[in-house]
């Protein structure tokens, strides 16, 4: 078993090995692309497979497994006892590591499937299947890792290959921004997420997750209470940076800038929930403190309603895919705040069907229609590419929350769970989903309703925007098995992949098959086990008529205005006014920060700079010339005057010695003389005055 | 073979005597090659130590002979763990700043390299020395090959440059010395002048003896000591606000010197930290431990902002090494292990990172012969191997788990945060801004010279590495790697050693009970659930 | 006096006669033949050397061997120490000058007999225990050296250095005897063993430390120390350059020699009043000259004001008033001494090769024309600035631990950080020869100059990294006098 978690880390770190160096082998051939999809199919394919054996066999059943000593870090102190400060290699697979395992590596095998597709024409072939492995590497240290540390690992890990492959296309400007600024965004996350480990390690004196939490479960929150809001603040601060909360949203928009497959796996389906995890995995420390989870509700549906708004005004097709996916995980936080922890995987999980075929469509369309990305230059699709078509509109109702996929059921249950603990949040999440119906409508009908309203031709191949415009792309055309195939096992996906959790109130289990599969996770904390939220099926029949009722008025405006009449130009421009302005530019968040902080920065080093040169080197330097000019030249004044009177006073008229003598009779002796004398009044003073 | 040390330290100044004697100055071929083949077998001897070394005992491989026995003075040499790495970091960085300078280096080669083979002399003996005196005639000696190296082969301010270098550190070093002096009295027949009551021993300068009789000197007095040494050390790390020697030191010298003068010479420094002032002067040690824990994060922060905003990219990395090894310092003085053995690991990260850094921004300097960030730009398309190493050498700069930087990094705040010495975290939090700013230098320095448009044509036409340099850089990041995911043999060195320190500094660390953890309590079974039972 | 006190004196006998063969032969057949003066001259040096060996093992056999003539000379290991020193710091002074010499048309042989002259008086002045002889043998010693500092006859700035030198020699000579005769009248003797009786019995007493203080800026002119230095910039530049050599090593050295000899044997009991004056003196000398040092362009002058700086550093042994203080002052004087020849054999060699070899940038690029005097130069320099391995860095190493051990914790912090001050210009050189391209011309250097900066840079190096035998042997020379130092406990 720990050889088969092992093999399914290390395969994806093999294929990025090899591939990583064959990516320096140009030119492309044939034969070397298909090389290279061996390994990266391969390597990606043989540990899916390993890892649903693995989960098949584990069933969920907490196991540990240590392979080496990472970090002996010595003997540090807790409170006033020692502790080994030492950090191990170690993995952990249970129900939660599992499901996220599985969501991983499957979606991860289909979108490099997809990818091959999608990919092919472009230059650095090889070199973005080295980094999707490399991703899969990290992201599995991430879910697998039994300590904070090694999640730490994974964590840092995927940040770095979402940096480089936002950057794929480096030598555009606009995505070598782009990954820089969501490698720096990411780190700022990180200093909360390390100092929180800091924190565990002060507190527990170890960052093993089996440890801490048996330890914090131990004493319960009268004992660890007020440290472990401190803890899970900076880990949520953490989870933020990563999951693209408000007020570290910015980078995941502009992360576009990506390749689309990229943005389906990593910045939709699994890095970006790689937040949720963290505060689910620490849903004990959590649990211990209202305060922090009250925090995580709040900012979680603050960034639904914020984004969910933004999305409303977004003609790129894939910036308004890419506001939902900040609007769902505020989603998921909203139930892992109210402490419907299964609630938000299995939303997490959900989501990664429906937004992965989401993506994985656009990137179609995109694809189809030659690197065009402006929704208002698309329309009337459905004729060109049917199962793209199809699958999208499925994956569309499925996010809309329209009964009974898989959106839906997730999405209700997370409403549901959120009403039972504030009302000021259900109702935010409510209008956020009726925003999410409305949009995605917009999209689904502005892309594929009406009349093409692109041209035909090359004339796109100039507009493209970051991914590598395809020469020769005329009417829109369906792309090829490798992705349609995908996009139809997804849609299937996002249909059945809500049965799991299907609601007692539809006639399912209380829990629900999910939460049971889910619930070893959450231990009792001070002997009280963990309850999932009950509420009666008259009122949660409601909740749900009132959501769907919101969702389906969102796809009928949208479909009153973008079907009806002509989707362009787009209405809401003229009816929202400046509203509409302020969406459309993002609140201006941007250029806040541009403004602030990034503009704060740089200013105080250049001053900083400044002063170093003219303050601290001009001290060293003002040191130096004091000894040579001040010291130097002063101390031997009074030789310079009367040496160089002498000198030249004697080469000047002087021949002979009796001029010379009258030289010494005129005084220059005496001078030297006098100060002999000075020398030794000087002297008797000293003695005198200052002898201590 | 209590020789191997001896054996270590005067190869390097062997292969130098004959380079100067029996090679003719127009015969560059074999100078390179004499110099090469002496630090390869430099670094192959230095294995044995590795290898040979037991990591459950202290001090080994000690030599000792009287010296000047007048004096008390003993030619004594010993390592322990901290000292054999650090030797074969020396060791091997001495091969990659010789084979280096193959195209850099094109005038008066018969003095360059062996004055970089006498420089690797004379920083082994300081590694080696137990000797006080000894320490110091080598601790001085290192000085005149750094200065010719500056100020012979350096760039256009080089003659500044050099002698600043010489003076600021020979202005610490003297302190240093009146320091080492005073201690020496202390031991031997006390100051009667200052009623200073001395212990009358057998005084020598044996520093293991320093060791034994640190904690007996009087707090003033070791207040005073201390300020000496830190003068010494504090120049040579250099610690804000004694820095600015290095950005010119680095600027000017050739790519050769500034991989040693980072690698190894800064290390000088806190080497002599966290051999003598830490265990020597425990007292003094906590009495100073806020200024210096303050002045370490100010240079963290102060470093990683100035290089924010650098033009020239050797300068950019000269800056980083001030925060850097300002992290060194904080760690340290958090006195517990976690902190030391941090702080030590990240010596050995610094000289492997950053000497790579500077290697890079060599071999591209001897391209284009420019080293202004401005003139580059899009370098990835054209130099592809180079761009994907120096990713790799700033990742492990800016301490990305899983490579080496990370490691020591996270090891010094770890400490820093649990530090009972400071008993803040705030330091901590402090320092962890530097992390983050240390990925906005690096990373925007990448973007700078790597990706965007290839829109200047004087890079149109620049080659990648070729084998040689891309033999060096690969050789690097291996071990940037290895130690990024393995450390565990290196911790295993300097165990015993911090322990060693850390009772010094402050007995009665260990003796506090462990604690225990309880065992994982069972999740609640689903029977528990009403509905589920009725179903 | 009996038969046997002249084996006392025997060396100093055989030099003065020596010295006055060297002045009569010039009325014979032989005069104007440099060769035969050079060697005559190496010869007497040899015979002296050699007598002095003999008689110190003779009197070593002798009952009492400190005290003949009445008690006013001695040979004690210190003067047998100094007189060798002596002895082959003349020779050296010699083998420099044997080039000059033939450049000029001024005989050699007068030249010669001065030279022996001088050193018959310092000879003499350290063996003196008693303030009379001491006086006597600087004085044969300060004459003979104002006539050679004048030996230029013709040239300007040679007599005026010559007359400078002298006229102010000539008051601190009067100033010295002002002192000595105060002490007299306090104490009742010049002898110094009975003087320090005497003082024991004393308080504190401002006539006697009035004669201290006048004794000490008498000696301070001899060593040059600020602000009794004036002088020697001027004379160092003006007289011709091996007797600049000589001044700055031969006779400085005897000054360092009395001034320990007086202070360590006779005043040690007033060691609390007088060590602070002693140390702002020491203090400002180390001040003064190696700022002044920086500025100057003009090696020679350079070199002027760093012996100032150098005798500011002997002064910190005599203040010290320790063991370890004595025998610095004996150590940094061998040290000191060689590596002072090896630069100016190298400055005579550059005047030889028609360069002045007087400005700082006549070294320029002297690495690629003479490598064996660049690197020479370098290690001398570097033995000034007290950088092991070099055996400057021994010499200040005792000096420095005398101070610290006295608790002169602040004197001892000025001198360190004045000897990296003097880095700074003596890397002035260093960068000049090795960092700057000069003019392409070849140099040779003679053999007698090279023969010298051989001898001085072996022994610098040597006695750097080997200064077991030189210690131990100071430690053996300077024992008489350090105990009458360390008889008497510090502190008040």
């Amino acid at each position: 078993m720990d050889k088969a978690l092992l093999a399914i880390v290390l395969l994806p770190a093999l294929g990025a090995l090899i591939n990583g160096v064959r990516a320096f082998a140009r030119p492309l051939t044939p034969k070397n692309r298909m090389l290279t999809n061996a390994v990266a199919l391969g390597s990606t394919g043989i540990a899916a497979l390993i890892a649903a054996w693995v989960v098949f066999v584990s069933a969920g059943h907490p196991e540990q497994y240590t392979y080496f000593e990472w970090i002996p870090a010595g003997i540090g102190h807790v409170g006033d006892l020692t502790a080994n400060f030492s950090i191990d290699f170690a993995m952990r697979i249970d129900a939660l590591s599992s499901t996220m395992l599985l969501i991983v590596t499957w979606i991860g095998f289909l979108i490099h499937v997809y990818a091959t597709g999608y990919m092919s024409h472009e230059k650095g072939y090889t070199r973005f299947f080295t980094y999707l492995n490399l991703f899969m590497f990290m992201m599995l240290l991430l879910v697998l890792g039994a300590n904070y540390m090694v999640m730490f690992v994974g964590w840092e890990g995927v940040g770095l290959c979402s940096y480089l492959l936002i950057g794929f296309y480096y030598d555009k400007n606009f995505a070598a921004d782009a990954g820089k600024k969501a490698f720096i965004t990411n780190r700022i996350g990180d200093f909360g997420f390390i100092l929180g480990i800091f924190l565990i390690f002060n507190t527990f004196g170890t960052s093993d997750y089996g440890k801490v939490f048996a330890m914090a479960a131990g004493g319960g929150p009268e004992k660890y209470g007020w440290i472990s809001t401190a803890i899970c603040l900076l880990l949520f601060v953490g989870a933020c940076g990563k999951s693209a909360q408000v007020p570290l949203h910015v980078w995941l928009p502009d992360a576009m800038a990506g390749p689309t497959p990229v943005s389906a796996l990593i910045h939709a389906a699994t890095m970006v929930t790689a937040g949720v995890y963290m505060v689910v995995r620490s849903n004990v420390l959590f649990r211990m403190s209202p305060e922090a989870s009250l925090v995580v509700a709040i900012v979680g549906a603050v960034t639904a309603i914020f984004a969910a708004s933004i999305g409303l005004a977004q003609n790129d097709i894939k910036k308004v895919l890419a506001y939902s996916t900040v609007s769902q995980l505020g989603f998921m936080f909203i139930a892992a705040g109210v402490g419907a922890y299964t609630a938000a995987i299995f939303h997490v999980m959900t989501h990664a069907f429906f937004k992965a075929c989401l993506f994985l469509g656009a990137g179609s369309v995109i694809h189809g229609c030659g690197g065009e990305q402006d929704m208002r230059k698309m329309g009337g699709l459905r004729k060109y590419m049917p199962s793209t078509h199809r699958t999208m509109a499925i994956a569309t109702y499925a996010i809309a929350g329209l009964p009974f996929l898989s959106g839906f059921i997730s999405k209700d249950e997370i409403l549901a769970n959120a009403y039972g603990y504030s009302n000021a949040i259900w109702i935010v999440g409510a209008i956020a989903a009726g925003f999410t119906a409305f949009y995605m409508s917009r999209l689904y009908f502005m892309t594929f309703w009406g009349e093409y309203r692109g041209g035909h031709g090359d004339d796109h191949a100039d507009k493209a925007h970051g991914h590598d415009a395809h020469a020769h792309s005329h009417d829109p055309h369906e792309s090829p098995l490798s992705m349609t195939g995908v996009l139809w096992v997804l849609a299937i996906l996002s249909i059945v992949g809500g049965l799991v959790g299907w609601p007692a109130a539809l006639g399912g289990a209380h829990p629900t098959p999910f939460q049971r599969w889910l619930e070893p996770v959450l231990l009792p904390i001070g002997g009280h086990a963990f309850h999932f939220h009950e509420a009666s099926h008259e009122l949660e029949w409601t909740l749900m008529a009132i959501s769907v009722a919101i969702a389906l008025f969102g796809v009928f405006l949208a479909h009153r205005l973008y079907v009806r009449r002509a989707p362009v130009p787009d209405v809401l421009e003229q009816r929202l006014g400046p509203v509409h302005t302020l969406l459309a530019n993002k609140y201006w968040v941007d250029e806040l920060y541009r403004a602030t902080v990034i503009g704060g920065t740089l200013a105080f080093s250049r001053l900083l700079w400044w002063f170093d040169i003219w303050v601290v080197d001009g001290i060293v330097n003002g040191v130096r010339h004091l000894t040579v000019v001040a010291f130097g030249h002063g101390s031997n004044l009074f030789d310079k005057y009367v040496v160089d009177g002498a000198v030249n006073g004697v080469g000047a008229g002087a021949k002979g010695s009796s001029m010379m003598f009258r030289r010494v009779q005129s005084g220059l002796v005496q001078n030297y003389a006098l100060i002999m004398g000075g020398g030794i009044v000087l002297i008797a003073l000293v003695y005198l005055f200052m002898k201590p | 073979m209590d020789q191997i040390l001896n054996i270590i330290t005067y190869i390097p100044l062997a292969g130098a005597l004959v380079i100067l004697f029996f090679v003719n100055k127009s015969n560059t071929r074999a100078i390179r090659v004499m110099a090469t083949a002496t630090a390869v077998v430099d670094f192959i001897v230095s294995l044995y130590l590795w290898f040979k070394f037991d990591p459950n005992k202290l001090w080994q491989f000690e030599f000792k002979v009287s010296w000047i026995p007048s004096l008390g003075v003993d030619y004594h040499f010993g390592v322990d763990g901290i000292a054999v790495l650090l030797i074969l970091l020396t060791t091997f960085m001495g091969i990659i700043a010789i084979v280096s300078s193959y195209s850099a280096i094109h005038h008066r080669e018969k003095e360059y390299y062996a004055l970089l083979l006498m420089l690797q002399t004379g920083m082994i003996g300081t590694f080696c020395a137990l000797d006080f005196f000894l320490f110091y005639v080598f601790w001085e000696i290192m000085l005149v090959p750094m200065y010719f190296i500056i100020g012979i082969w350096g760039g256009q301010r080089k003659l500044y440059a050099a002698i600043k270098f010489f003076l600021y550190t020979l202005a610490g070093s003297v302190l240093m010395l009146l320091s080492i002096l005073a201690l020496f009295l202390y031991n031997d027949g006390g100051i009667e002048f200052l009623n200073i009551v001395g212990l009358g021993n057998k005084a020598t300068f044996s520093v293991l003896q320093f060791h034994e009789i640190g904690h007996l000197i009087p707090p003033t007095l070791q207040f005073w000591i201390f300020l000496g040494f830190f003068f010494g050390f504090a120049i040579k790390v250099p610690m804000f606000p004694f820095h600015t020697w290095l950005p010119d030191a680095h600027v000017e010298a050739p790519t050769a010197g500034s991989i040693i003068l980072a690698a190894v010479l800064l290390k000088m420094g806190t080497y002599g930290f966290v051999r003598f002032a830490l265990p020597i002067l425990p007292d003094a040690t906590r009495q100073l431990l806020v200024p210096i824990a303050v002045l370490s994060v100010i240079g963290i922060i102060y470093g990683a902002l100035v290089s924010l905003v650098q033009k020239d990219m050797k300068k950019l990395v000269a800056y980083s090494s001030v925060s850097h090894l300002g992290f060194v310092m904080l760690g340290m003085f958090a006195l517990n292990p976690a902190g030391i053995q941090g702080s030590v690991i990240q010596m050995i990260n610094h000289g492997i990172s950053t000497g790579a850094l500077f290697l890079l921004v060599g071999m591209v300097y001897e391209r284009r012969h420019t080293r202004l960030i401005a003139d580059y730009g899009g370098l990835a398309k054209q130099m592809p191997m180079y761009a994907a190493l120096f990713l790799i050498a700033a990742l492990s700069s800016m301490g990305l788990p899983a490579l080496n930087g990370f490691i020591g990094e996270f090891t010094i705040l770890l400490g820093t945060a649990n530090s009972s010495a400071y008993g803040t975290i705030a330091y901590a939090v402090f320092a962890a801004v530097g992390i983050v700013l240390g990925a906005a230098y690096l990373l925007w320095l990448y973007q700078r010279v790597f990706w965007g448009p290839l829109d200047n044509p004087a890079n149109a036409k620049l080659l990648d590495l070729n084998g040689r340099e891309l033999g060096m850089m690969i050789a690097l990041v291996a071990l940037m790697v290895w130690i990024g995911v393995y450390p565990k043999p290196l911790f295993d060195f300097i165990d015993k050693p911090v322990q060693y320190i850390v009772q010094k500094v402050d007995p009665g660390y260990y003796d506090k009970k462990p604690v225990t953890y309880p065992s994982s309590p069972v999740p609640a079974p689903a029977s528990e659930h009403p509905e589920v039972a009725a179903k | 006096m009996t038969w046997s006190d002249t084996v006392y004196l025997l060396p100093e006998i055989l030099i003065s006669i020596g010295a006055c063969v060297l002045l009569i032969v010039p009325v014979t057949r032989l005069r104007g033949q440099g060769a035969a003066a050079k060697w005559t001259m190496l010869a007497l040096l040899a015979i002296t050397a050699v007598s002095v060996v003999v008689c110190s093992n003779v009197v070593a056999n002798l009952d009492d061997q400190t005290a003949t003539f009445a008690s006013m000379f001695t040979l004690d290991g210190f003067a047998i120490f100094f007189k060798l020193l002596f002895i082959v710091t003349i020779a050296m002074v010699t083998l420099l000058s044997d080039d000059f010499l033939r450049g000029t048309r001024y005989s050699p042989w007068e030249y010669y007999s001065l030279l022996a002259f001088a050193l018959c008086g310092m000879m003499f002045m350290v063996s003196g225990i008693h303030l009379a002889s001491i006086y006597v043998g600087l004085e044969l010693m300060s004459l003979s050296s104002y006539i050679l500092a004048g030996y230029y006859k013709n040239e300007q700035k040679s007599t005026e250095a010559a007359m400078k030198y002298f006229v102010l020699g000539a008051v601190s000579s009067a100033i010295l005897l002002y002192g000595i005769s105060l002490i007299y009248g306090v104490t009742g003797s010049l002898n110094l063993p009975e003087i320090a009786q005497s003082m024991s019995t004393l308080v504190t007493n401002d006539a006697l430390m009035f004669g201290i203080m006048l004794l000490g800026a008498g000696l301070c002119f001899k060593i040059a120390a600020a602000p009794f230095h004036v002088w020697t910039p001027d004379v160092y530049e003006g007289a011709p350059t091996p007797i600049t050599a000589f001044l700055s090593t031969a006779s400085k050295t005897a000054a360092f020699a009395i001034f320990a000899r007086i202070f360590y044997v006779g005043m040690h009991h007033f060691r609390l009043d007088w060590q602070f004056v002693l140390a702002v003196i020491a203090a400002l000398s180390m001040i003064l000259g190696n700022f002044a040092a920086i500025t100057q362009d003009s090696v020679k002058r350079m070199l002027a004001y760093s012996s100032i700086g150098h005798a500011g550093y002997v002064l910190l042994g005599i203040i010290a008033m320790s063991e370890m203080g004595l025998f610095g002052v004996l150590v940094y004087s061998v040290v000191y001494v060689f590596a002072t020849l090896g630069i100016w054999a190298t400055v005579l060699m550059l005047e030889r090769n028609e360069y002045a070899g007087e400005q700082v940038d006549d070294f320029d690029g002297l690495h690629k024309r003479a490598p064996f005097w660049a690197f020479a130069m370098v290690v001398f320099l570097l033995s000034l600035g007290g950088i092991p391995p070099t055996a400057g860095f021994i010499g200040k190493y005792f000096l420095f631990y005398a101070a610290v051990g006295a608790g002169f914790g602040w004197l001892a912090v000025i001198a360190v950080m004045m000897s990296a001050v003097s880095m700074f210009f003596y890397f002035r050189l260093v960068m000049a020869m090795y960092l700057k391209d000069g003019r392409e011309a070849l140099v040779t250097g003679g053999g007698a100059l090279k023969l010298v900066a051989a001898i001085a840079l072996i022994v610098t190096l040597v006695f750097g990294v080997l200064p077991s035998r030189l210690i131990d042997q100071v430690k053996i020379s300077g024992g008489w006098v350090a105990t009458r130092a360390s008889a008497v406990p510090h502190g008040r």
